[in-house]
């Protein structure tokens, strides 16, 4: 119940709407009392013979028409009257209803996702996005059982007592007949609960995995389509989706097995309180009408009775979807902001961009170490080379600086101050990166280029993307900055999105900056292109790149060589390769081939 | 065109078993609906007034025990018990029979738009949200259902049990009847007046679902960049403004929905007012019963049912035209790519070797007034190793595509061992073609089903080695649970060379007589790209390839060079005929070898390389 608890702050928020809800429901009770009055006026007075009470008759004689013709008008009228009155009070609450429930989901969804593009890229290597996707998307309804599951009872509880009084003011040990059928309701819910939540639990799965296989099919098309395995994945499809069929087929079957049960006591009883209400009927006890109005009442409080104890059930299949939101809420986002976090000072002392590595070790999977006690210092406006085999943890290495992950042992310190005491906003304030996928998204050029700075002109965009020696080609596109970016920047060639990228972060203007194989995707041509506006990007801020093309890496200040997740060497390019270390071999071993050829020549 | 919905019925025709029986069972619940109030209109009229039963209920008091009022009252009392479980169970079988049907009717076309999807040439993906798609299969999809089995069926339903209904109430009271059935004239004027507002909406409706959940996916998959960038509050803002559109729209849609339930609702209430009290009038002046009245109410309350059935059939039927249009206008999508009607394999062994490529005079681009490439002529022959060089946009990568034909060219034609590839049957072509491509992409399975990507059926000693060969065995064997390790969606938790070795692996199990290597190794340190170049020699042996790589020394053992600018051929050879001759060439080369010997030469060449020394 903790779990609800939790859940119903969301629900809470707009109280307001749930106290309208509140308000309809008293009313749709009320309108229930009434709605089989206006049958028994007829049945009994119009048209069997009972005496009219005297305030009635009274009230009657005062129309033009023979009282009985008068009754048999107003019965219809008060018929029509109430009709309206339930009618407008139905629309009334599914409106609110939906108002207040979907912005219930929107709202808790929205938490989800907030939390979810928060969470450390370490999470996010273990979680697939279809997965999330369905969470946001679906589990998040139920928010809306939640709800109606606290809110749902209370208008049942209402009906229960305003009509089981009337009721009871009618016939008390007829209406007491309603006890008998409470303990058989309370039953089968009990037995159908957990099996009615399994089931959901089942066909969720089912439904997850289908949404995931699809999502990781739509995302890798080339590889499908160079593979040819459209026909696999079809057929996997299919088999995926029989045995949901299956699935939503038996839990079909036993929902229908709760709707019988409940059904079936709730026809027993009504023909219980016909065969024992005509009796008294016959006897001259009650008039037809009465037991007509009774009837009504029988069939309200057992619609209310079965709703209140059914709701178990139904809270019990949401227990799944719960679990599987609360999951995403109660994940640890491993890199969270100190309470007390605080902001980069505007100038600290000692100039800005300053970078130290203390004794660092991390690793993405426990016991699979990828850094291993490495210590680094970049002094503001230093260019630090990072090289090393593929797997040496470079990126992993510069993914500490904005702190993507916390290492698992030693500091990351920025301007003197342990980057996890720092708010994680003012943090990534100071670091701009150009990553080896330059990750364009979906919106204009000009959006892309200010997504670091969404406030910028477009003059500063423009600038931006002169300087990265991409404006000459944005100009040339349909729509120049205003040409939408295809998915995942499909349109635009691996070098244009590189520039785009390389713009955006020289917008962002960040004292420290990240260069994660800028160029290793690019041909030599576009790489010269490209590595006159890293220089201009370069200026003035400590840099950190990881390359493999010598050229990019000789101009740095220092050269750290990574191997197996040590530094194994640190120098300048002409210190380190005139030993007889890591680098000079790396040396050789790009251009080996260079050399034998030139021989052959 | 045939209209939405009749495209829809279409999948109703493979479940017509199914549907037969469902409407068998929705007929003979339409019998026990008609009989329920009987036994209650019997009790009225005879039992609690003490009269005779007429003569053709006279066989009523013949059963065992119901000579006695209070036996009687048993029997009828007993009646509804029966009726009930009679029809419950209908109900069950025809509920379990239709939650097969119409699921099955959906993932039937889920199916249908999922496969449809991934043959698209990959022109039509560059233009999709992967996010919107997914929920177009998913959930879209279910506008079948929400066609055949919640507006057709109940449609007939409906208009089944309303005839019936009429005809005993025909029976009962003739000018009632009438009033009842004028009581139902305004309602198809209503419902053909408020649905296609309800349609519109919906599609608005389903639209921003789709944009919100295309929001979330692009937000997940670009995560890096938004976390560095700090944009997580602005993502969290546009969710949250797509969302209160969506509510918006949501509250709209409901509120044209609430609109049409009280012009459906109110004249049924009406008419069931009006014959309230003319049925009463009816009932003083003795033509009818007062249990023929209620028998009236209560099917006047039925009918009630199956008429606002009919009035949310069309605001159903309005909801599912909007989802329909989403997934048949990504069906109506153009693969672009497809199958000839004349389309054959390609012969298993052709005359001579395999492998064989031409393209001539090929021109194409993504978009219509941008060409990437222009009038481009290349021939390769079997076992031939032509390297594609030039720079970043040239085209070169869509070159390559067009020989497993991801596209077809604008103009021009691409042969493959004599036959022009529009000619071949898709999978028979892209059987001959292995690709190695700089994103490896690899898929949230084990490393071993990666591997045998496009071989499932490969043993695991094939597939093991397939990763020897590709230098991928020793650091798989690492791993924690070897080859049967599930890779991070993504390959987060591999570097970049071992996915790519477990790519060459993949690309070497397939087997195939053409090889295209789209920069391979450009994201790989040189001492890895030295361990993949091994590999990717074995990979090359005896098969013809089309390399494009950056880093010359991958490029210089080609047979061929192919120097392409701005979507044009301008210079082939061999390296050594191209850096004599070509000046193009060997800027580039130069540019490119820049930090060995030639760098002397280099700073006096090219001023931009020059620059970068200098600092």
């Amino acid at each position: 119940m903790i779990k609800y608890r939790r859940l119903l702050k969301y629900a809470s928020r707009q109280w307001p709407v749930l106290v309208a809800i509140a308000g309809l429901t008293v009313m749709s009770s009320a309108v229930s009392v009434f709605q089989p009055w206006p049958l028994k006026v007829m049945v009994d007075y119009a048209l069997g013979n009972a005496t009219l009470p005297s305030s009635l008759a009274a009230f009657l004689a005062r129309f033009p028409v023979s009282t009985t013709t008068a009754l048999i008008c107003l019965a219809a009228i008060a018929s029509v009257a109430l009709f309206i009155i339930n009618s407008v009070v139905d629309v009334a609450m599914t409106w609110a209803w939906v108002a207040y429930g979907e912005r219930a989901v929107y709202d808790l969804a929205a938490d989800l996702f907030d939390r979810l593009q928060r969470l450390s890229l370490v999470v996010h290597s273990r979680r697939s996005v279809g997965d999330s996707l369905t969470r946001l998307t679906r589990d998040a309804y139920c928010i809306y059982g939640v709800v109606q599951g606290v809110l749902s009872p209370i208008q049942h509880l209402l009906t229960l007592t305003t009509v089981g009084f009337v009721a009871w003011r009618l016939d008390p040990s007829l209406a007491m007949l309603i006890l008998v059928i409470a303990p058989i309701h309370a039953g089968s819910a009990s037995f159908f609960a957990p099996r009615l939540k399994r089931r959901a639990q089942k066909s969720r799965k089912q439904e997850s995995s289908l949404l995931n296989f699809v999502h990781q099919t739509l995302t890798s098309i080339p590889l499908v389509q160079a593979f040819g395995t459209e026909d696999r994945n079809a057929q996997q499809f299919r088999r995926m989706a029989s045995d949901a069929v299956a699935l939503s087929q038996r839990g079909v079957l036993l929902g229908n097995a709760y709707g019988i049960v409940n059904g079936l006591t709730a026809v027993l009883f009504n023909a219980l309180v016909l065969y024992l209400g005509a009796q008294r009927v016959l006897s001259g006890q009650v008039t037809t009408g009465s037991l007509l109005v009774f009837l009504a009442y029988m069939n309200s409080l057992q619609g209310a009775l079965g709703g209140l104890l059914s709701r178990y059930a139904t809270m019990k299949s949401l227990e799944v979807n719960i679990d599987r939101v609360l999951e995403i809420l109660d994940l640890d986002p491993e890199v969270r902001e100190r309470p007390g976090a605080i902001t980069f000072p505007a100038s600290p002392a000692g100039g800005r961009g300053h970078v130290r590595l203390d004794d660092i070790t991390f690793g993405y999977e426990s016991g699979r170490p990828v850094l291993k006690s490495v210590s680094l210092e970049a002094h503001p406006g230093e260019v630090i080379a990072l090289v090393g085999p593929t797997g040496a943890g470079k990126s992993t290495l510069v993914s500490l600086i904005p702190r993507f992950f916390d290492p698992w042992k030693g500091r990351v310190i920025v301007d003197g101050l342990d980057v996890r005491d720092v708010k994680l906003s003012s943090l990534r304030a100071q670091v701009a990166l150009v990553l080896q996928d330059p990750f364009l998204l979906p919106m204009t050029v000009a959006e892309n280029i200010a997504y670091g700075r969404p406030d910028a002109s477009r003059d500063d965009v423009v600038g931006a993307a002169v300087d990265a020696n991409a404006d000459e080609f944005i100009s040339r596109l349909r729509h120049g900055y205003d040409t939408i970016v295809g998915e995942r920047g499909s349109t635009l060639s691996g070098g244009e999105k590189q520039r785009i990228a390389i713009a955006r972060a020289l917008l962002k203007d960040a004292p420290i900056l990240i260069l994660d194989e800028p160029t290793s995707a690019l041909d030599a041509t576009t790489e010269a292109l490209l590595l006159e506006a890293l220089e201009r990007l370069v200026v003035g801020r400590t840099t950190f790149i990881i390359a493999h093309r010598l050229s990019t890496i000789r101009n740095a200040d220092r050269i750290v060589v990574i191997d197996h997740g040590r530094v194994a060497e640190t120098g300048t390019h002409d210190e380190l390769v005139t030993g007889n270390g890591h680098y000079s071999r790396f040396h050789s071993l790009q251009f080996g081939n260079l050399a034998r050829s030139e021989a052959t020549r | 065109m045939r209209p939405w919905w009749f495209r829809l019925l279409g999948y109703a025709r493979s479940e017509r078993s199914g549907l037969l029986s469902l409407a068998l069972l929705m007929v003979a619940g339409i019998a026990f609906a008609t009989l329920t109030p009987w036994p209650m209109k019997i009790i009225v009229d005879y039992v609690l007034p003490g009269k005779a039963l007429p003569q053709n209920l006279q066989w009523i008091s013949a059963l065992p025990g119901a000579a006695s009022p209070a036996g009687l009252l048993a029997w009828l009392v007993g009646s509804t018990v029966l009726l009930f479980i009679a029809a419950r169970t209908l109900s069950t079988i025809q509920n379990y029979v239709q939650a097969g049907v119409g699921t099955r009717m959906v993932y039937h076309l889920g199916a249908d738009l999922f496969d449809h999807l991934q043959r698209l040439s990959l022109r039509v993906h560059s233009q999709q949200r992967a996010g919107d798609l997914v929920r177009r299969v998913t959930n879209d999809s279910g506008c079948v259902r929400d066609v055949v089995t919640g507006v057709f069926l109940p449609m007939i339903t409906s208009t089944l049990s309303l005839i019936t209904m009429f005809a005993v109430m025909w029976q009962l009271d003739r000018s009632l009847s009438l009033l009842a059935l004028l009581a139902a004239i305004p309602l198809p004027i209503f419902m053909k007046i408020l649905t296609p507002r309800m349609v519109q909406r919906t599609y608005h409706q389903a639209e921003l679902q789709g944009d919100l959940m295309a929001h979330v996916e692009q937000t997940l998959t670009a995560l890096p960049v938004v976390q560095a960038f700090g944009r997580e509050s602005h993502s969290d803002t546009v969710f949250r403004s797509i969302s209160d559109r969506i509510l918006r729209a949501y509250l709209r849609t409901l509120l044209s929905q609430a609109w049409f339930k009280v012009f459906v609702g109110a004249p049924t209430a009406i008419g069931s007012a009006v014959i309230m009290a003319v049925g009463a009038l009816h009932v003083l002046q003795g033509s009818l019963s007062v249990g023929s009245l209620l028998v009236f109410l209560a099917y006047l309350g039925a009918l009630y049912g199956p008429i606002s059935g009919l009035a949310y059939l069309s605001s159903s039927f309005a909801s599912a035209a909007g989802s329909s249009r989403r997934v048949l206008e990504m069906l109506d999508v153009d693969p672009g790519v497809r199958d000839a009607s004349k389309a054959k394999p390609l012969p298993t062994h052709p005359v001579g070797v395999r492998g064989h490529v031409q393209l001539r005079d090929v021109s194409f681009g993504y978009e219509s007034d941008r060409a990437v490439l222009r009038g481009v002529t290349l021939e390769a022959f079997p076992g031939e190793v032509v390297a594609i060089v030039g720079p970043t946009g040239a085209g070169k990568s869509t070159l390559v595509s067009l020989i497993p034909r991801f596209f077809d060219p604008w103009e021009g034609s691409v042969i493959l061992d004599g036959i022009d590839v529009r000619d071949l049957k898709l999978s028979s072509l892209r059987a001959q073609v292995a690709v190695v491509l700089q994103e490896p992409f690899l898929l949230p399975l084990t490393v071993a089903e990666n591997i045998a990507y496009g071989r499932p059926e490969a043993s695991r000693e094939e597939v093991v080695a397939a990763a020897a060969t590709a230098n991928a065995d020793e650091f798989i064997q690492e791993l924690p649970r070897g080859y049967d390790t599930v890779i991070g969606e993504r390959g987060s938790t591999l570097s970049g060379g071992e996915k790519q070795r477990i790519a060459i692996a993949r690309a070497l199990l397939k087997d195939a007589s053409i090889l295209i290597l789209d920069e391979p190794t450009s994201a790989l340190d040189a001492s890895t790209e030295a361990s993949l170049l091994e590999a990717l020699e074995r990979l090359m042996a005896g098969r013809t390839t089309f390399v494009i790589a950056h880093r010359l020394s991958t490029i210089r053992n080609a047979d061929r060079i192919v120097v392409i600018e701005n979507g044009q051929v301008i210079e082939t050879g061999t390296h050594d005929e191209l850096i004599a001759g070509s000046k193009s060439y060997r800027r580039y080369y130069n540019l490119q070898s820049g930090s060995a010997q030639a760098e002397a030469d280099m700073r006096a060449h090219d001023p931009v390389e020059a620059e970068v020394q200098e600092k």
